[in-house]
């Protein structure tokens, strides 16, 4: 959306408070959920989930369902497939991501040909419409987003002792198996989430970069969940006003504000 | 006399691996405050005995019994701890401090989610002290040193009073300073809290040295007690093969006691 705002007060606009409070929240829970994906080393779920996200946005358009419960249903079902081909040896992670990724995008691809062509809406869900969030969605998210910062906040230590060592932590009595797929839905929510804010091809980097900058600084668990709130809430916030000001794409600019931080974040690593 | 209680007893033990037994009809008995040192050659089949015990292997046949409980129906596991052949392979750039890393040994079964209270962190700060590690509380884990990572695994699990501790090679690529620190502080843990303690190693010295059992595994398993009667080298050469030739003599032991004064 292209929109002329008052640059001395951005904030009188309703849309752009929305836009500011939804994308802080969504930016704020991929950034936490990604650092456990980093730590597990399986960021390239995310991708593979975001694209996969994109087949159900297309189903739900086509058979007139609100797309991002469509994007919902498809991804958990997705989740639960990679976890499944793992656990059953079936394909090792990034390839059984890698199939899913592949099967979600081709299935969008087959429903848009279906549905008669590209359609504007679809569009949006690819690369995000941030500015355009309604209050309704702003409910969703924070609602949504509640949920997932609840559970990291209550078992971020179970987690990350089944992170740090499965094995150890299953004889510790940590519920690994259940605590996993509880994460992965998880993982699921958070990529429906962010479709809003900066699309199903983006969201990757909303999961990956501000836990990437947070790890660089050599910190504290503790300080480093701190650290990351903080390079996702700045960075959002950055590209979601750099954009309303000079009428440019937001997921774009939010990605370029997040890549800043990183090469800033590299460049203090060196001059440290 | 001591009164001698088992905690790990097995009878007729098989286990398979790939339809291959790796482990056959074993049968011993672990005794509360047994200091065992596993030794056997590579692919004896000993971390598959160690992870049958544990429940990660399920065994073909036979039975397991830890304190005084069917495997299948053992429930208390926060008794047993268990430092893996892995543990110190982590990521240099894992963002956890010691003390962080140590406080995950404060998580309980049945009270996940719960805020971790002061008396957790005092438990948390006393174990880093017995385990010499109060200096690098605050530092990232992946800054200690071979040796303070071991020890500092032993923290970890110490924090949740275990009654029997099992590590897997826990030595490997440590110089032999940092080894005979951390087998002193496992001597400590064994006297001094009675904890028993079942460890895989290839040191044999030490074994021979510092432990009061040892366990030959090479399908077979074989339990001895280590005294000075003990015919080291013929036990050795069941496990080991006949070519295999194992001088012990008990003052070997004065130079692996010398760094203790």
């Amino acid at each position: 959306m292209q929109v002329n705002i008052d640059l001395f007060n951005p904030f009188g606009y309703q849309f752009f408070q929305n836009a500011l409070i939804g994308g802080i929240i969504v930016s704020v829970v991929c950034g936490l959920v990604g650092l456990f994906l980093i730590l597990k080393k399986e960021a390239m779920l995310g991708d593979g989930l975001s694209h996969t996200a994109f087949g159900g946005i297309a189903l739900g358009l086509l058979l007139g369902i609100n797309p991002l419960i469509a994007a919902l249903g498809v991804s958990i079902l997705a989740v639960f497939t990679i976890s499944y081909m793992r656990r059953k040896k079936i394909a090792p992670s990034d390839s059984a991501v890698a199939v899913m990724l592949a099967l979600g995008f081709s299935t969008g691809l087959i429903v848009i040909s279906i549905a008669g062509g590209f359609n504007v809406d679809l569009f949006s869900y690819l690369f995000g419409s941030i500015l355009t969030i309604s209050f309704s969605d702003l409910l969703l998210v924070s609602v949504l987003s509640t949920f997932v910062l609840l559970f990291i906040g209550l078992f971020h230590r179970e987690l990350l002792s089944i992170v740090f060592d499965e094995e150890t932590s299953r004889i510790m009595g940590i519920p690994t198996t259940r605590l996993t797929i509880l994460f992965d839905l998880l993982i699921a929510v958070t990529i429906v989430l962010s479709i809003k804010v900066i699309g199903t091809i983006l969201v990757v980097a909303l999961l990956v970069i501000p836990g990437l900058c947070a790890l660089k600084l050599n910190l504290s668990f503790k300080k480093t969940l701190l650290a990351t709130t903080l390079f996702s809430a700045l960075s959002t916030t950055t590209g979601i006003m750099l954009s309303a000001i000079f009428n440019i794409v937001t997921a774009g600019l939010i990605v370029f504000m997040l890549v800043t931080a990183f090469l800033i974040t590299l460049l203090y690593k060196k001059l440290d | 006399m001591q009164k001698v209680t088992p905690i790990l007893e097995t009878k007729n033990l098989t286990v398979h691996r790939n339809s291959v037994a790796v482990v056959e009809n074993a049968t011993f008995t672990i005794n509360r405050g047994d200091y065992v040192g596993i030794v056997g050659p590579n692919g004896g089949g000993k971390t598959s005995l160690l992870s049958t015990l544990l429940g990660f292997l399920p065994h073909t046949q036979g039975s397991i019994r830890l304190f005084d409980a069917d495997i299948a129906k053992f429930s208390s596991w926060q008794k047993i701890a268990y430092i893996s052949q892995q543990a110190t392979n982590f990521e240099e750039q894992f963002p956890l401090t010691v003390r962080e890393l140590v406080s995950l040994g404060c998580i309980k079964k049945g009270m996940l989610g719960r805020r971790f209270t002061q008396k957790d962190w005092q438990t948390v700060d006393s174990n880093l002290e017995f385990m010499g590690l109060s200096d690098v509380a605050y530092r990232r884990i992946g800054q200690l040193s071979g040796g303070q990572k071991q020890r500092m695994f032993v923290a970890k699990a110490l924090v949740h009073n275990p009654e029997l501790i099992l590590l897997d090679e826990p030595i490997v690529g440590v110089d032999s300073n940092a080894q005979e620190k951390f087998y002193k502080k496992l001597s400590d843990l064994n006297v001094e809290r009675n904890i028993t303690i079942l460890i895989v190693t290839h040191d044999l010295a030490s074994v021979f040295c510092r432990m009061s059992k040892v366990m030959c595994v090479n399908k077979t398993v074989e339990l001895a007690g280590i005294t000075q009667e003990l015919d080291a080298n013929l036990l050795l050469k069941r496990a080991y093969g006949d070519h295999f030739h194992f001088v012990y003599h008990k003052h070997d032991c004065e130079g692996v006691f010398a760094s203790e004064h």
